[in-house]
């Protein structure tokens, strides 16, 4: 999950205030505040860590550049967030037209010193637990992918970004039963795939 | 209760059993699928659960403050005047008209959009918008924006009071 919030409500209500008038040492506070959680939420949308620094980057200017019509009828948080899914999702449906398959955590990266293989964060036990590990993490990453992307960004802001059913609605501008309905189809889609895989040994559970 | 009905429950609480009523317990008791359903979506919680944290890269907020900087040296006024026309809290669909209202008014107020090609006749300060209003398709607004890009970065466009750059957003 997301850290924690370090400024209180208002301190941020301060420094969004500062930005709308052109503050913009006020406005990088506000991004060091919500970016690992933007980022968070926009690589786990797009499979991509290089695509979602890009998507994470864009969303914050674009969030400076409309911050004149930010009238605080929503928190500053839901807001953000509700720029970065629209960018997302907008990514990914050019994805689909243009055929694209989400970024494989498993592909080397090419550079021009040749092919290296991406390193993922690990925290597990200890080396014998590793790879096990580090196979279920790709596992279920790659089941979050699957999902139909109205899913996934339900599944991923409410299991992993811990936001609420309300402010999930107030995101994505649907009605809190519609938030619901996804959830629940999102869970079941995810178990089953992640069933298949236990099935097909590729992941092992402890029963 | 049905099969079905336990599942149901099973999904809404991840096949907890602290959040299982007594009813829905006494079914699992007798049923080796449902019970392994549970098992199944509480082992998918804890996966999900288990995924690190995702932090930002370094720079992020460098990256973010240097591009705002960058947009302060360039003719920023269209790109706050578009940035009120097409809210970027707004879903695509929504952007998507107001970028066909935004290409109407700046071909009618006489502004133009760069298209790559200048059609013979015109002079070298004027292009011509290949949409005339229409909304463009995905691939054409691509090849704009890519265009609109390169000319922000070009000195000479900067220079010359002839073209207005009408940005819009998807």
């Amino acid at each position: 999950m997301a850290k924690a919030a370090t400024l209180s409500q208002a301190e941020i209500e301060g420094f969004v205030e500062r930005a709308k008038r052109g503050d913009k040492r006020a406005f990088g506070r506000l991004v060091d505040e919500y970016k690992d959680k933007i980022y968070s939420y926009v690589s786990r949308m797009l499979g991509d860590p290089y695509e979602a620094e890009d998507v994470t980057q864009e969303a914050f200017v674009r969030a400076y550049r409309s911050l004149p019509r930010f009238r605080g009828a929503s928190s500053f948080h839901t807001w953000l967030y509700r720029i970065a899914s629209n960018l997302a999702i907008d990514v990914v449906r050019r994805r689909r037209r243009n055929d694209v398959s989400a970024f494989s955590l498993d592909e080397p990266l090419e550079s021009d010193d040749g092919e290296y293989e991406r390193e993922i964060a690990d925290d597990s036990g200890g080396p014998e637990d590793a790879t096990g590990t580090r196979e279920t993490q790709v596992a279920v990453r790659r089941a979050i992918m699957d999902l139909p992307e109205k899913l996934r960004d339900v599944m991923i802001l409410y299991e992993l970004q811990g936001e609420t059913y309300e402010d999930i609605a107030e995101i994505l501008d649907v009605p809190l039963g519609t938030v619901k309905s996804r959830l629940f189809n999102a869970r079941n889609q995810l178990k089953e795939r992640l069933q298949s895989l236990v099935e097909a040994g590729e992941i092992e559970v402890e029963q | 209760m049905t099969c079905a009905e336990v599942r149901e429950n099973l999904i809404v609480c991840w096949g907890d059993a602290d959040e299982l009523s007594a009813e829905v317990m006494a079914h699992l008791a007798d049923c080796d699928e449902c019970r392994l359903e549970a098992m199944l979506l509480r082992e998918t919680r804890i996966m999900l659960r288990a995924l690190p944290d995702e932090q930002a890269p370094v720079g992020l907020t460098d990256g973010v403050l240097a591009r705002l900087a960058d947009e302060e040296t360039q003719p920023g006024l269209l790109g706050r005047v578009a940035a009120w026309f097409v809210p970027e809290d707004q879903p695509a669909w929504a952007r998507a008209t107001a970028v066909g209202v935004a290409l109407a008014l700046a071909v009618a107020g006489g502004s133009v959009l760069y298209h790559g090609q200048q059609p013979a006749g015109n002079g070298p300060d004027t292009v011509v918008a290949t949409t005339q209003g229409q909304v463009p398709g995905q691939a054409e607004y691509d090849e704009l924006l890519l265009r609109h890009r390169a000319l922000e970065a070009s000195q000479a466009l900067a220079d010359d009071p002839g073209v207005t750059l009408v940005t819009y957003y998807r």
